[in-house]
């Protein structure tokens, strides 16, 4: 008997000698992989998950309920709160939505301004996935180095909005004027703080090492590729089916992105490019985003170029009364396709707010996923989805 | 449908009106609105597996459902703007898009409040389970063929369907809200506009 044959037959022997019995496995919901509070209710076979349960739920706040009962501008403090890693991002399609609806838009500027904060915000958003992604793998490194990172266009948020999570910095028909910035005019805004410019392009430069630094600690690491490589495959039908967007949709080989379909922000004045993988696993979902945080660099030093002078703020009544009528508004947020549909019934208040939120739509296909997958394979699937526990639950 | 808006909101020039017509007969279905650069297209809601699923052949993104509850009166918020014209009723809706363009439609379906029934998506998409499951335990909105209808986000042992107009608000039953000052204490836009006027 060759050496072959006889550690096939001992695979034989030890499979049948070690039957399990069906056994329900409960994970979370406080653990760290589950970003949050997300319970998984598993039924495994072995090291196979034979069934899983996810439970959401805990962080249920009722923003949906609650926008009922507030007015517009109070609601734009309320949604920055859904995905708190990408709060500026969560704001945008709701103000762009009800400026839809009152006929206004924002002065060019003022757009320019979102537009620049939403891509330091993707990128912090994705820093937040570089550093927790290889830990769940075991990784412990990255983590310091890449939040250390964040942590300047923490600072860069902090310096123009005032807040490092929750900027709530929209207003219908443009942004916050910036206290202290000094006085406005027609020639010259005082907006932004001095050298926000210049600091911003210093940290652009150092998002580009970082990016590096990643490559070098991590893309190429062989324990990383060993977990993510054809970990957790997501084919595009199902992507499709099951509403993912964002990176994870790109990275199963669907090029789609709002920001280049959909009008809004000056993105069409932009040259980047939408970053897809054909594989659809775990690693290219990681990959998608490392090319994406590139990118959003090279969009916000090109914004840094073209940014217009002018007024922040278009002319809005004191009271907003948003006229009656329903808009559908969606924007690109980091994690996916961020989008809201309000119903407005002529008051100061929206009559329903529906809230699509992304990782809500990312996570419906957990059960899918994680069916006949390995147990310790259920991290790193999980963590490569990159979901916000508070995006899921609203 | 009286209550529904009128089909023919948009000029013919309008290229987003001529897809919303287009799809609109292409699916058979009842009728279209299109505003703010919103294309919704009304389903009877016998028909609303059937529709959805040729819908998809052309929109295969599924992006969200969800419903909203038509009420005269409400315990919470501000209420419709022409309450005696009303239908009380549901409408459910479902938003499918296209993944190489900015292509999208919302589908609506009208319940009647006493039968608030209508089929289930889910055999044919399973990203709708979720969405139908909030559905439901939100506006009590029974999915049939959906037979894991158990709340998602709400404790088991919860009584009544949150997103209703006739839900109460319990945090303002108890404390009114410190909002409340912002909301009230400004001027009425007129005041406003006069004040403004007055000042050079």
């Amino acid at each position: 008997m060759t050496s072959k044959e006889l550690m096939h037959r001992s695979e034989v022997a030890v499979s049948v000698e070690l039957e399990t019995p069906d056994m329900t496995l409960n994970i979370g919901p406080q653990h760290p992989s589950t970003h949050g509070v997300l319970r998984l209710i598993a039924k495994v076979d072995g090291e196979r998950i034979t069934e899983v349960e996810p439970v959401i739920g805990y962080m249920h706040r009722g923003y949906e309920k609650l926008s009922e009962v507030r007015t517009y501008l109070q609601i734009t403090a309320l949604v920055n709160r859904i995905d708190w890693v990408s709060g500026f991002a969560n704001e945008v399609p709701f103000i762009l939505g009800v400026e839809k609806l009152m006929g206004v838009e924002a002065p060019e500027r003022a757009q320019w301004i979102r537009l620049i904060l939403s891509e330091l915000f993707r990128i912090s958003s994705h820093l937040v996935f570089m550093s927790s992604y290889p830990l769940e793998l075991g990784a412990t490194t990255p983590l310091m180095y890449v939040l250390r990172e964040r942590e300047h266009i923490l600072e860069l948020i902090e310096g123009v909005t005032g807040g490092r999570f929750h900027p709530n910095f929209n207003r219908v028909g443009g942004i916050k004027p910036n206290y202290g910035g000094g006085k406005q005019t027609k020639t010259q805004s005082m907006d932004l703080p001095a050298g926000f410019f210049k600091a911003t392009l210093k940290a652009m430069d150092s998002i580009d090492q970082i990016c590096d630094d990643i490559d070098t600690l991590v893309t190429g690491n062989e324990l990383i590729r060993a977990r993510t490589v054809d970990v957790g495959v997501i084919p595009a039908d199902k992507a499709i089916e099951y509403g993912m967007s964002g990176p994870n949709l790109r990275a199963s080989g669907v090029a789609y992105d709002l920001r280049k379909v959909e009008n809004y922000l000056p993105y069409d004045q932009l040259d980047f490019d939408v970053i897809s993988r054909p594989g659809g696993d775990c690693y290219d979902r990681y990959i998608v985003r490392l090319l994406e945080i590139r990118e959003s660099a090279k969009i916000v030093r090109q914004a840094i170029d073209m940014i217009p002078v002018g007024p922040l703020q278009a002319k809005v009544p004191r009271v907003l009364k948003v006229p009656s009528g329903q808009v559908y508004s969606r924007a690109e947020n980091p994690k996916g396709e961020f989008g809201y549909y309000i119903v407005s019934e002529g008051g100061k208040m929206p009559y329903r707010l529906k809230i699509r939120s992304t990782s809500f739509s990312n996570l419906t296909i957990l059960p899918w996923i994680l069916k006949g997958q390995l147990i310790p394979d259920l991290v790193a699937i999980m963590g490569s989805l990159d979901f916000v526990l508070g995006d899921v639950d609203r | 449908m009286s209550d529904q808006p009128d089909t023919a909101v948009a000029e013919e020039a309008d290229p987003l009106a001529e897809y919303a017509a287009g799809i609109t007969e292409r699916l058979g279905a009842d009728g279209f609105s299109v505003e703010f650069g919103t294309v919704r297209v009304f389903v009877d809601r016998d028909k609303w597996v059937e529709t959805i699923n040729d819908a998809r052949k052309e929109l295969p993104f599924f992006s969200w459902l969800s419903a909203i509850d038509w009420s005269k009166e409400t315990e919470v918020g501000e209420g419709v703007a022409d309450p005696d014209d009303l239908v009380e009723r549901f409408e459910v809706m479902c938003r499918l898009s296209s993944v190489t363009n900015a292509d999208g439609a919302i589908f609506f379906a009208t319940l009647p409040k006493d039968d608030a029934t209508i089929g289930s998506l889910t055999a044919t998409i399973g990203g709708a389970e979720w969405h139908e499951r909030e559905a439901h335990e939100m506006f009590g909105i029974m999915f049939e063929g959906n037979d894991n209808l158990i709340p998602l986000y709400l404790p088991d042992a919860f009584i009544g369907n949150p997103l209703l107009k006739s839900f109460p608000l319990i945090a303002r039953e108890v404390k009114p809200w410190p909002g409340d000052v912002d909301v009230e204490g400004l001027p009425e836009p007129e005041e406003v506009l006069a004040a403004e006027e007055a000042t050079p």
